[in-house]
């Protein structure tokens, strides 16, 4: 069930009125009934995987109980493996295993030794990524005792399954979203209509924005050796606005929705495209995942409290394992890695911690400075996405290779007239996002900024571009990480 | 949570309007499209009760290109018009042949061209742009089409979002909108003769498959007999008509004569007159298909000039006109 699909728009009302009107003060029956909800929303992707959900639940919510119950350090430490063991053994198995084993092939076929063992026909079930990593911060925080593990199953199981951040994120924190499971949740007007307006915004990045640069993406990407160099730019660009459409979209519309049953979850982009440097940029795209990493790798490595070569081997291993996290594919790899590189000088020269507020804050224009500098972190950025896009290594750098030989400087001006449209829809989510740039997201401020009769035409406007514009409704590209 | 219901519902009533307006203009415009094989054009005729006919044509796109509706008109002095849906079975026949019945006078006669896949069953709503103006609150239409993979229940009940990520299929919808493209209609009473030579359809389907099994729809073929049974109590002639087909196409099929076979006891049953042309010599001409299936423009006219004169035999001896 997608959430820009007519199947979700029954649903979430449907839910939304029995979870309000028939289960209002009854928490239990309330967590019970957004288990359920969850249950039937993820069954309608594919039942089968249902099963992995339960099995990861109840592995965490026993090592939880058990935990809560252990003093001694090793007996600890080894139900923190059993829980590690068995949420990365199913990621592991579903997402990397063919990709280990082409590895090893190949490794051995090098070395002149041919080994032929049996590939499986694997379906990787939808949100496995980010429902093990969710799950996992639960036991690791009830391990470091900074969270009292919880006895109340249902609430447990419902956390680990909420439908809004289910398949996509944001990767909530059980020290987060745990605690609200517990706590009768009254509704509030300002925080349901905020949600809604959230959900509208989502929808326009993904299926305005996203879906339409899709197009075209993939008529770029799929035709690498037929477009001139400025419309592989043009392609690279668009992909860029296609995977923020995309992902910041699912997570508009994931945000609001939880808000509208009484939950916050975590911001998780925070208008990544006006960073002013690579360090701004990963404060602000995909917060959950990045903080995700921060906490519970780069900081038990040692963080950046040793020597610098040590600081910068755990940058590093975060980007890498970061791509890798994103897909069995070296492609991601290398888009850790070259994100790494981008990061590296920053954390040599200490300038990383340079830009915390966003640009321009409480202004209307930006200096050109500022403009130079997010253009530039923008061009980066852009350019390691083609690796995250590309089908192979040997795809992005042919694309790469054929941007800059192809007759970059060469305008092809006709096909740039012919995307006109998208274009422009682009510029109205810059000039937009750009105005709501101070909040949580685009739309938040629209409230106090103009009255109720202009509100609702800027509404009603969003909603028909939505159902004119809207692209060929893509799936999610985040689902299938 | 009463002020947020109150105002949501205020917001979607609103809402409902502004997309009804919508939907009305834009249907509007759609109906005076030539696209989707012309399908608007004869579904327009249907709705504008446009049409008191002595010869109805049903059928697939092998009746919408084979009979040659002035061909008939002018040789039968008879008024006729095809209504063959392109790329459709019996089973949407049907729904056109009701709502043809429902805005206008029933005919005299109703001549249906049967073929391989009349009573076969097809999963997917091929050419589904053709309802786009008429799905608002159709629920007739809506349970024809709800075993098709096509559109969802709602889309027949709120306003507008049926045209939801349909702006690049409907390409001619802006230029119908600002009326700057004049296009002549793509049928003549329903019929088109497609002036083409002979296409790759057929080697490419061979490519695939060495031969094909149809698979008849036990509820189609029921719904068949009932659509004689009807037609015999208006006291609507009705005649089955295999059109000519290529006779490699013909050998194609598997199991041919097993659905031949079912129109023939169909037509002994009800004493239908049941008229076979896949041995007739225009089946074994190649020049005058453009794939195995159907017929070129010249194919079509020297088929429709033989059907008249067979046709006027039997309205000699069996129709009271």
């Amino acid at each position: 069930m997608l959430f820009n699909s007519i199947d979700f728009a029954i649903f979430l009302p449907v839910v939304f009125v029995l979870y309000w009107f028939v289960f209002k003060n009854k928490l239990k029956l309330q967590n019970l009934f957004i288990l359920g909800a969850s249950y039937f929303f993820y069954a309608s992707w594919d039942w089968r995987f249902l099963s992995l959900i339960v099995f990861s639940t109840l592995i965490d919510y026993s090592v939880g109980v058990y935990l809560a119950k252990e003093n001694k350090a090793y007996k600890r430490k080894l139900l923190l493996y059993v829980s590690l063991l068995s949420n990365v053994g199913i990621l592991v198995f579903f997402k990397y295993y063919n990709f280990f084993l082409d590895n090893f092939i190949e490794v051995f076929s090098f070395f002149g030794r041919n080994i032929s063992p049996k590939s499986l026909n694997l379906i990787l079930p939808v949100g496995i990524s980010f429902y093990t990593f969710q799950t996992l911060s639960y036991t690791i925080d009830v391990y470091r005792k900074k969270l009292e593990p919880t006895k109340d199953i249902i609430a447990f199981s419902a956390f680990v399954s909420f439908f809004p951040q289910l398949v996509a994120g944001p990767i909530e924190r059980a020290t987060n979203l745990l605690p609200q499971f517990y706590k009768n949740r009254t509704f509030n007007y300002q925080q349901a209509t905020d949600g809604l307006r959230q959900i509208l915004w989502g929808l326009f990045k993904k299926v305005v924005i996203a879906d339409n640069c899709a197009e075209y993406v993939n008529q770029i990407f799929n035709n690498t050796s037929e477009y001139s160099g400025s419309t592989l730019a043009l392609g690279a660009v668009l992909f860029s606005f296609q995977i923020y459409g995309d992902f910041s979209g699912y997570s508009d519309i994931a945000i609001g929705t939880s808000r509208l049953f009484g939950f916050n979850l975590m911001q998780n982009f925070a208008f990544p495209y006006f960073s002013r440097d690579i360090a701004e940029f990963w404060r602000r795209w995909h917060i959950s995942l990045s903080t995700w990493f921060r906490d519970y790798v780069y900081i038990p490595l040692g963080g950046s409290r040793g020597s610098l070569i040590k600081t910068i081997s755990n940058v590093f291993i975060i980007f890498i394992v970061s791509g890798f996290w994103h897909g069995a594919n070296w492609t991601f790899i290398i888009w850790g890695v070259l994100n790494a590189l981008y990061f590296l000088p920053q954390l040599i020269l200490k300038t990383n911690r340079n830009n915390i507020e966003i640009v321009a804050k409480g202004k209307l224009f930006l200096s050109l400075r500022e403009f130079f500098a997010i253009s530039i972190t923008f061009c980066l950025t852009t350019l390691a996405w083609v690796f995250f896009r590309a089908e192979n290594f040997n795809h992005a750098i042919a694309y790469l290779s054929s941007m800059i030989t192809n007759g970059a400087s060469y305008l092809d001006i006709n096909i740039y007239w012919q995307y006109k449209g998208v274009i422009g829809l682009i510029i109205t989510l810059i000039i937009i996002e750009w105005f709501g740039r101070d909040n949580k997201h685009a739309l938040e401020a629209l409230v106090t900024k103009l009255n109720r009769p202009l509100r609702y035409t800027f509404y009603y406007l969003i909603i028909l571009v939505i159902i004119w514009y809207s692209g060929k409704g893509e799936e999610f590209i985040y689902f299938q990480f | 949570m009463r002020r947020f219901i109150k105002n949501s519902l205020l917001f979607l009533c609103l809402l409902y309007v502004i997309l009804l307006a919508l939907d009305i203009y834009l249907s509007k415009y759609l109906k005076s499209s030539h696209e989707f094989s012309g399908e608007i054009e004869v579904w327009e005729d249907i709705y504008k009760s446009n049409l008191d006919l002595d010869v109805a044509i049903y059928g697939s796109s092998r009746a919408f290109v084979h009979f040659n509706s002035q061909i008939l008109n002018d040789s039968l002095r008879l008024s006729t018009y095809n209504f063959g849906v392109d790329g459709h079975n019996f089973w949407l026949q049907y729904y056109r042949h009701k709502e043809y019945l429902k805005y206008n006078p029933a005919p005299k006669t109703i001549i249906i061209a049967v073929d391989m896949f009349s009573l076969a069953k097809r999963e997917d709503l091929y050419n589904q742009h053709q309802f786009l103006p008429y799905m608002l609150w159709n629920h007739s239409l809506r349970e024809t089409l709800s075993d098709y993979d096509g559109y969802h229940s709602a889309e027949y009940y709120i306003p507008f979002i049926r045209y939801f990520g349909k702006r690049k299929k409907l390409p001619l919808l802006s230029a119908i909108i600002s009326n700057k493209k004049q296009v002549k209609p793509y049928r003549n009473l329903g019929y088109r003769g497609m002036d083409r030579k002979w296409n790759k359809d057929f080697e490419n389907a061979k490519k695939k498959m060495k031969s094909y099994e149809v698979k008849q729809h036990k509820p189609s073929v029921n719904l068949f007999e009932k659509f004689i049974v009807e037609c015999k109590e208006m006291n609507i002639n009705l005649v089955l008509v295999y059109s000519p087909q290529y006779i490699e196409g013909q050998n194609f099929i598997k199991n041919k004569e097993e659905v031949v076979k079912v129109f023939e006891n169909f037509s002994d049953k009800y004493n239908l007159e049941f008229l076979n042309y896949s041995n007739n010599k225009i089946s074994f001409d190649k020049s005058l298909f453009y794939n195995s299936n159907h017929l070129n423009k010249t194919g079509a006219d020297i088929f429709t000039s033989t059907f008249a004169n067979d046709f006027k035999k039997i309205i000699s001896y069996r129709f009271d006109y």
